[in-house]
C-alpha cells in the first residue's frame, strides 16, 4: 500500500485480500496513510479474533499561533492577523480558555484583538494544536472501523511509535493474544530494519 | 390482462399527453421521478399495448425500457446500520436496485453484527416478511456467515438472496437447504462502488433479483390476483385524497401481491376497506387489510382468484 513500508493481512481462512481494501480505504479515509509505518492485521475466523500491530512514524510538529497568522504587539493589545482559518476554532477556543473571554475579541473573520490583559511575550509560541494528541485516538477509530464489527471486547495498547488492538466477541485469550502481538511486531522490526 | 412492468424516461414537453395516453391504454403509472427537465415514470403496462406508446411516444424522443423490477419492493437487510456497513456496501446495492425501478428498503438490525451474539428479534422478522424479496449482505468470511445465517433464516417467508465475500459456489455450499439466489464476492467493503468489477457484482444482484421476482410473477399468474396493486394504488390516490399530504417518497408503495400505504391504520384501514373499486365489489372483499410493522402505515395483500372468485 502506498505510505506504508510493511502491510500483510494474516488470515487463517480466505478472505483477506477483502481486508486488504478495508483497511486501505479506511487508513486512506482518515487520513493516516502518512502516519502508519506499518500494519500487520491478523484474522482468525474461528476464534473468532481480530489483532493489529502496527508502528506510526514520529508525528507532525505542533500548529503554533504563529502558524495560524501574524502576531502584532502594540502598546498592550495584540493583533493576530488570521492567515490559515482550518485552526481558527481550535485558537480562539485555546485564547478563551487561557486569557479569558472578554478579553479576547474577535471584530471580523480574520482578525483576533487580545486586550485588557498583559500580553505574553511569547504569544507567538503558545500552541494551538498538538497532532500527536489525537492521533491514538485517530488511529484506534480507524481500526476499529477495519475490524468486523461485533467484536466489543477489545484491548488496545499504544507506545512511544508503536500502537496494538486486539478485539472479539468472545472473551480474549490473553496469553495467545501476547503471543501473537509480540511476534508480529518481531516480524515487522525484521522487514523493517 | 397481464400488465409488464416498464420504465418510461422522457422530458416534460407534452408529458399530460403520454400519461393520458398510458392511462387510456389501461397502464397504471406507479411512480414518478421528477430529475432536471427529465422525467421518469414508471408504469405498468399490458404488453400488447408497449408497442403503441413507443409509436406515440417516438416523436417526444421518449425512451421505452422493460425493467422488470418496477413495482416490487425489496428489502437489504445488513446485521446493522454502522459505518462498517454504511454508506458502501449496503447504500449501494439500495441504490442500485432502486435504479433499476424497484422500490428498496434499508434494514439493519439491532443486534445483527458479530457471529455468535448475532441475533433477529420479531419485530425485524416481520418486516422483512413485509417485502417482495430480501437481499442479505453478509460479510467477508465463509465461516461467520455459516454460523451467523442460520440465526437469521428462521421465520423468514420471502425469497432470500445471500451475497457475501467467498466465490458464489462456497456460499452455495454451506447454505442448507438452499436459498433462492446468491452473489459470491460482495461482502464487506469500505469504498464506493466506482470500477468495472464492482458495477459488475451490482449487476449479479440485479440478475439474481430479477430471476427471482420473475419466477414469483410466473407463480402469481398460474392463480391471478383478484385485483392488480397497480390499480388499488390508482384508486386509492384517486379516493383518499390525504395521501397526497404524505411527504414519503412513495406514499403508497407497490409490490407484487399487494400495497403498503403510507396512511394511519387505526384512522384509514375501515376507509380503505370500503372503498369500491367496481359494481359493489369493496377492497375488503379481495384484500387483507393489515397493520404493517413499518409506523403505523397499512399493509395491502390481494387475496388470489382461487380464493375469491373475484376478478375485476
Amino acid at each position: 500500500m502506498a505510505g506504508l513500508d510493511y502491510f500483510e493481512v494474516e488470515c487463517t481462512e480466505d478472505g483477506s485480500d477483502n481486508y486488504i481494501k478495508i483497511a486501505t480505504t479506511v487508513l486512506q479515509d482518515h487520513n493516516l496513510l502518512g502516519i502508519v509505518e506499518g500494519l500487520h492485521i491478523y484474522i482468525d475466523p474461528k476464534y473468532p479474533l481480530f489483532v493489529a500491530t502496527g508502528f506510526i512514524r514520529p508525528p507532525r510538529s505542533v500548529i503554533k499561533i504563529s502558524d495560524v497568522g501574524n502576531v502584532l504587539i502594540q502598546n498592550d493589545q495584540a493583533t493576530i492577523a488570521v492567515g490559515d482559518e482550518t485552526y481558527l476554532a481550535a485558537l480562539l477556543k485555546m485564547l478563551w480558555a487561557r486569557l479569558g473571554h472578554d478579553n479576547v475579541d474577535q471584530p471580523d473573520r480574520f482578525t483576533v484583538i487580545i486586550k485588557n490583559v498583559e500580553i505574553p511575550k511569547d504569544l507567538k509560541d503558545w500552541v494551538v494544536i498538538d497532532p500527536s494528541q489525537s492521533l491514538f485516538k485517530d488511529l484506534i477509530y480507524a481500526i476499529q472501523v477495519i475490524a468486523p464489527e461485533g467484536f466489543k471486547v477489545r484491548r488496545e495498547n499504544y507506545g512511544k511509535n508503536r500502537f496494538s488492538y486486539a478485539a472479539s466477541e468472545n472473551t480474549l485469550p490473553a496469553d495467545d493474544v501476547e503471543k501473537i502481538i509480540a511476534e508480529r511486531f518481531e516480524k515487522m522490526e525484521e522487514a523493517l530494519k | 390482462m397481464i400488465l409488464v412492468p416498464i420504465t418510461y424516461k422522457g422530458g416534460v414537453y407534452r408529458l399530460d399527453e403520454v400519461i393520458d395516453y398510458i392511462e387510456d391504454l389501461g397502464g397504471y403509472i406507479v411512480q414518478r421521478h421528477n430529475i432536471a427537465s427529465e422525467v421518469v415514470l414508471q408504469v405498468l403496462m399490458p404488453k400488447e399495448d408497449i408497442k403503441r406508446l413507443a409509436a406515440f411516444s417516438r416523436p417526444l424522443a421518449g425512451e421505452i425500457q422493460e425493467s422488470p423490477l418496477v413495482g416490487t419492493e425489496i428489502a437489504v437487510v445488513i446485521p446493522s446500520l454502522e459505518i462498517h456497513h454504511l454508506p458502501h456496501s449496503a447504500c449501494d446495492v439500495a441504490e442500485y436496485l432502486r435504479s433499476h425501478g424497484s422500490k428498496s428498503n434499508m434494514l439493519g438490525m439491532a443486534r445483527g453484527f458479530g457471529k455468535r451474539i448475532a441475533q433477529m428479534n420479531d419485530e425485524e422478522r416481520d418486516l422483512i416478511n413485509e417485502h417482495d424479496l430480501a437481499i442479505f449482505v453478509l460479510g467477508n468470511f465463509a465461516s461467520c456467515i455459516e454460523t451467523k445465517f442460520v440465526k437469521f433464516r428462521p421465520g423468514i417467508t420471502v425469497p432470500i438472496i445471500l451475497t457475501g465475500g467467498p466465490d458464489r459456489e462456497v456460499l452455495e455450499k454451506q447454505t442448507d437447504p438452499p436459498v433462492a439466489g446468491y452473489v459470491g464476492g460482495l461482502g464487506r467493503f469500505m469504498h464506493r462502488t466506482q470500477t468495472e468489477a464492482d458495477i459488475h457484482r451490482l449487476d449479479l444482484v440485479i440478475e439474481e433479483v430479477k430471476k427471482v421476482i420473475e419466477a414469483r410473477r410466473q407463480e402469481i399468474a398460474n392463480d391471478p390476483l383478484s385485483v392488480s396493486p397497480a390499480r388499488l394504488q390508482a384508486l386509492i390516490k384517486q379516493e383518499l385524497p390525504e395521501i397526497e399530504e404524505v411527504y414519503s417518497p412513495s406514499p403508497i408503495a407497490v409490490q407484487l401481491n399487494g400495497l403498503r400505504v403510507k396512511l394511519s391504520y387505526p384512522d384509514y384501514a375501515q376507509k380503505v376497506r370500503d372503498l369500491v373499486i367496481e359494481d359493489e365489489i369493496t377492497v375488503g372483499d379481495v384484500a387483507d387489510v393489515l397493520p404493517s410493522r413499518m409506523r403505523d402505515y397499512i399493509l395491502i395483500r390481494i387475496k388470489p382468484l382461487s380464493e375469491t372468485n373475484i376478478v375485476v
